[in-house]
């Protein structure tokens, strides 16, 4: 009896696993129609509703407005960070403001149609602000300041921005940040979804929306826990001699869900992935080293494009920082090459050759402010005796021999956070504390997880973090006056829950006063003079100080496989945006297979 | 006593175990002298390879002499152009399908390989082309940047050292028959592993993590032996409802695996508090079991020996029994758990600290931390710098493995069954 029992186990057991193997090799792509990606998805995607922020589907749904992935939904402009401009997708040629920038007409490519073979028109753009702004989600979060409507007027979509008591225009930048962000869905499957669901916001952001009706040249293929895989619509209208000419080159994106960072390495060098989002220690020495077909957007440093510049942010909530003289002083002291040398071995620029300000190194935002005019104000760094001749002159001194500064008596400690794991903020993290003992003040780091950090320094009152990190806002249509806002903007204060800017809780009136202005200004001399009085404040006044530039995207891609990925200088304006976000999606219509 | 001694000392395991622990907790103790540098001193940009380091700028300064080595030109050559890059010269004139049968990478034939090699070569038409091999990014790269070494490399015949500033320039020429003596030279540093992802001096770093991990290990042992040495004899000794309720306790620990408890009491710590005593005590709270365990069984097989019976007749308080007629008989027992345990506490800093959840980093380096740095920084993946991590796998290996030879080696010594 037992025998035959364990024979009958033995048995199951192995037909499961064959069928468990069965089913594996269904789910194979094959490897010379598939695009690989890293770096992007992590745990598996809930579903393919993209008006909702929570599907976990980083492949399809990334709505933001430096590029939004336009892999199955697409928007109405793709953004390209290299030359700031927008480029239109579902639109058909430039937008039009009217005199007073309070309307904008953007009209329809003729071309655009929906996968189910109905034209795009401008009903699906008014219906998708519709419903945005009848399930509050982020677009209506986002945009509804600045957006009274978005209608259908003959044929095409007007755009109505809300106004000022003076009738002026709110903020026609964020208009444009709108434009590039937003996917436009169908108005009849919104309809369908409505109708399903009784109306009912919290359940129309629930539905997994598996039917959804989209426009772009990818759908979901499969996906479970170990890959998402997507797969080629080759009806797909952008063919057409109107867009693209052309349909995408891989017929499948495939992207393996990675335990961690080390793992996505290692098949990145394998050659695994082919385009991968991850910052790599050391990465040149890949291919001068290891002598690996992985290449960078440039091939010498600092290998990407930066455009945003993660920051140590000030908690305003504590005594000691109030201290314009604290502030800068840590500041001042922090070895910002060793940071740049180290946390980002040297992918990117330093602070002696771009020096800071509240732009990012492009040429582009460079030239929005006068440099010798806030020449005085800027620091390099590793400065510790005039750091320390500072603390002395603001009377904040070592009373008691400890080595270490007292405020009011007590002797300074603050920490310094930055989640854990996020290694280049890590070593950042751990100058500022070397920079802080440098000088007498007792900084420590402390890493806790993402989970819990992001629900603190987010908060609209904390005290747990004192120095902390996280970026401002990087390359979007609505930069650099949104870094501006980000940094300084008391819109933030009192805000739970708030991703948006200030995490340190600054106030100053004249920075506001910049910050309403400048959207409104249209000419160039005077946004200069306002960019660089928002330069002077900031820099005088030190809130919060970037430790480096960075890349919104890290843009590798191993050539195993696949060739042809955009470089820099090459003529075609494709950004490094992972040959998916924004107009770096032009990328995929320029891959080649390498034999 | 004596003889026990001697037959230990007489064990070729334990000293084996001995020497080498002994020579890493003398090198701890002593190389502090010789390099009394602050180990978390940043002394280099990112990983430095293994090496000695000497300034370029007092090596200009320095004074010179003449030496004549009749291979100087060759290795030079060899240096400048090595094998690889004139192989991939070779495959790329041989891709492009120029005749390559007269070109060869030998010494003789250089200036032929340069000649067809500025020929052939142009940046434009590599990447139009395509030439098979060289498609990718990666490559063409490669032969850019080879290009350009190329370039300066043939217009550097002489080379001259401009110094001074302003109009006061002093110009001096610099020829390949000028040599320094090394210690004539102001500054140099000698980095036999090289720098960590900070920049610091591995070496002077690993030493004094070893130092650390070392007491952390003692601490833990010492609080683990201790905690189960008191548990294991009150149970064993009076019984009853204390050995119950002790025992309950200690199953507990038994079915929670250890590692899980240590990870969760260690979050729930916080960074703030992680200092090396609290990582060694939470190690040592969590690690008593089963020492507690072995020992109540011993305690309970001697508990009804004769001697025991006749010290409770005459009347000797429980403390006296415990300590000196019971503590003797499984005092080798304790010795020889104590060892393992300095050894899984110095291997659980490591897991711990691997994983992130070590000590403060600014404080003390331990080598669980340099592990953790050294991953983070893709020290095996892209950064390839062996000398990061390997020496500190090494150390660790080292220190778990002398201890269980010191502990095999006294087994031998006190197990009976085990005696030669």
């Amino acid at each position: 009896m037992r025998k035959i029992l364990s024979l009958v186990l033995a048995l199951a057991m192995l037909i499961s696993v064959v069928s468990f193997a069965a089913a594996e090799t269904a789910t194979d792509l094959p490897r010379n129609e598939t695009l690989y990606f890293g770096g992007q998805q992590w745990g598996p995607s809930n579903g393919f509703n993209a008006l909702s922020s929570n599907m976990n589907n980083a492949m399809v749904i990334a709505s933001n407005p430096r590029g939004s992935r336009t892999l199955m939904f697409e928007t109405l402009y793709m953004y390209n960070s290299l030359d700031g401009k927008l480029y239109p997708l579902l639109a058909d040629g430039d937008y039009q403001w009217n005199e007073d920038l309070t309307q904008m007409t953007v009209k329809i490519k003729e071309a655009a149609k929906w996968s189910d073979g109905t034209p795009v028109t401008a009903d699906d753009v008014a219906a998708t602000w519709n419903t945005s702004v009848m399930i509050a989600n982020n677009t209506f979060s986002g945009y509804s300041p600045y957006i009274a409507k978005v209608e259908a007027v003959d044929g095409a979509v007007v755009i109505t921005t809300t106004v000022t008591a003076e009738g002026k225009p709110t903020n026609p930048l964020q208009v444009l940040n709108f434009l590039s962000a937003t996917y436009i869905l169908q108005k009849d499957w919104l309809a369908t979804l409505a109708a399903r669901n009784d109306n009912d916001p919290a359940k129309m952001l629930e539905d997994p929306a598996e039917d959804i009706v989209y426009s772009g040249p990818y759908h979901g293929y499969f996906a479970n826990n170990q890959l998402v895989a997507f797969v080629r619509d080759d009806n797909y209208w952008g063919a057409s001699d109107t867009m693209w000419g052309t349909l995408p080159a891989p017929k499948y994106i495939g992207h393996a869900i990675y335990s961690d960072n080390d793992a996505a390495l290692v098949a990145f060098t394998a050659g695994q992935i082919d385009v991968n989002q991850q910052f790599i220690a050391n990465v040149q020495k890949l291919w001068e080293e290891q002598d690996l077909p992985i290449a960078t957007y440039m091939s010498e440093e600092p290998y990407n494009i930066c455009t945003t510049m993660p920051t140590a942010w000030y908690n305003m909530e504590i005594p000691v920082l109030q201290v314009k003289e604290v502030r800068k002083a840590i500041a001042m002291a922090v070895d910002y090459d060793q940071i740049i040398e180290n946390a980002m071995t040297n992918q990117c620029p330093s602070f002696a050759a771009v020096p800071r300000s509240v732009m990012n190194p492009t040429d582009g935002e460079q030239a929005l402010y006068d440099h010798d005019a806030v020449k005085d104000l800027q620091w390099i760094g590793k400065d510790v005796e005039g750091a320390k001749a500072l603390l002395d002159a603001a009377g904040i001194v070592d009373t008691d021999g400890d080595g270490y500064r007292e405020y009011n008596g007590e002797k300074i400690t603050l920490n310094a956070c930055c989640p854990n794991g996020w290694t280049d903020w890590q070593a950042a993290m751990e100058i500022v504390a070397a920079a802080g003992q440098a000088i007498g003040l007792d900084i420590t780091t402390n890493y806790p997880e993402w989970s819990i950090y992001q629900t603190v320094f987010t908060k609209a009152s904390q005290t747990e973090y004192d120095i902390f990190m996280y970026s401002p806002a990087g390359a979007e249509p609505a930069a650099p006056w949104s870094r501006v806002r980000s940094f300084m903007s008391s819109d933030f204060l009192g805000v739970e829950n708030n991703w948006s800017g200030n995490y340190g809780h600054y106030k100053n009136d004249r920075i506001d006063e910049i910050i309403a202005a400048i959207p409104l200004t249209t000419d160039p001399e005077t946004i200069k003079a306002l960019y660089t009085e928002a330069t002077k404040i900031y820099l005088d006044e030190v809130p919060s100080f970037s430790l480096m530039y960075r890349p919104d995207y890290f843009h590798a891609v191993n050539e195993s496989v696949w060739t042809g990925f955009p470089e820099y200088n090459d003529g075609d304006n494709i950004p490094p945006a992972d040959c998916t976000d924004g107009y770096g999606i032009a990328a995929l219509y320029k891959l080649e297979l390498i034999k | 006593m004596k003889s026990t001694l001697r037959n230990i000392l007489h064990s070729p395991r334990f000293m084996v175990g001995f020497v080498i622990f002994m020579t890493m907790v003398l090198t701890v103790l002593i190389y502090p002298y010789f390099v009394p540098r602050n180990p978390l001193l940043s002394l280099g940009k990112g990983f430095l390879p293994p090496g000695t380091y000497f300034s370029v700028y007092d090596a200009n300064n320095a004074p010179t002499f003449r030496v004549e080595l009749p291979e100087a030109d060759t290795n030079r050559l060899q240096n400048d152009l090595p094998q690889s890059d004139r192989k991939l010269m070779l495959d790329f004139l041989k891709a492009k399908g120029v005749d390559t049968s007269g070109l060869s990478s030998g010494n003789d034939k250089i200036a032929d390989l340069l000649e067809a090699w500025k020929a052939n070569y142009d940046e434009a038409d590599v990447k139009s082309s395509k030439y098979e091999g060289f498609t990718t990014q990666a490559k063409r790269r490669a032969l850019a940047k080879l290009d350009k070494k190329l370039n300066d490399f043939l217009s550097n015949a002489s080379m001259k050292v401009i110094r001074g500033e302003g109009e006061d320039l002093q110009e001096k020429n610099v020829s390949g028959t000028e040599y320094t003596r090394v210690d004539q030279l102001a500054n140099s540093v000698s980095l036999p592993l090289g720098t960590d992802n900070f920049g610091r001096d591995t070496l002077t770093e690993l030493v004094q993590a070893t130092g650390v991990s070392l007491l952390i290990g003692l601490i833990a042992g010492t609080v683990a032996t201790l905690l189960g040495l008191i548990v294991g004899l009150l149970a064993g000794y009076v019984g009853g409802l204390v050995d119950d309720i002790l025992m309950f306790v200690a199953n507990i620990f038994t079915v929670i695996p250890g590692f899980v408890l240590l990870i969760l009491i260690y979050y729930s710590v916080g960074q703030e508090a992680r200092g090396i005593i609290t990582c060694a005590m939470v190690i040592g709270l969590t690690s008593w079991v089963w020492t507690a365990r072995s020992v109540r069984s011993q305690v309970i097989s001697l508990r009804n020996r004769d001697h025991v019976n006749l010290s409770k007749l005459s009347g000797h308080s429980l403390f006296r029994i415990v300590t000196t007629d019971i503590l003797p008989y499984i005092a080798s027992y304790v010795v020889m758990a104590f060892i393992l345990q300095v050894s899984s506490g110095i291997l659980a800093e490591a897991q711990l600290s691997l994983l992130g959840l070590g000590p403060k980093t600014t404080e003390v380096p331990t080598l669980g931390l340099m592990m953790n740095w050294a991953k983070l920084f893709g020290a095996y993946t892209s950064s390839n710098a062996w000398w990061a991590y390997f020496p500190v796998i090494l150390v660790i290996a080292l220190t778990s493995f002398s201890l269980n030879l010191m502990n095999t080696g006294l087994d031998q010594v006190f197990n009976p069954t085990l005696r030669e």
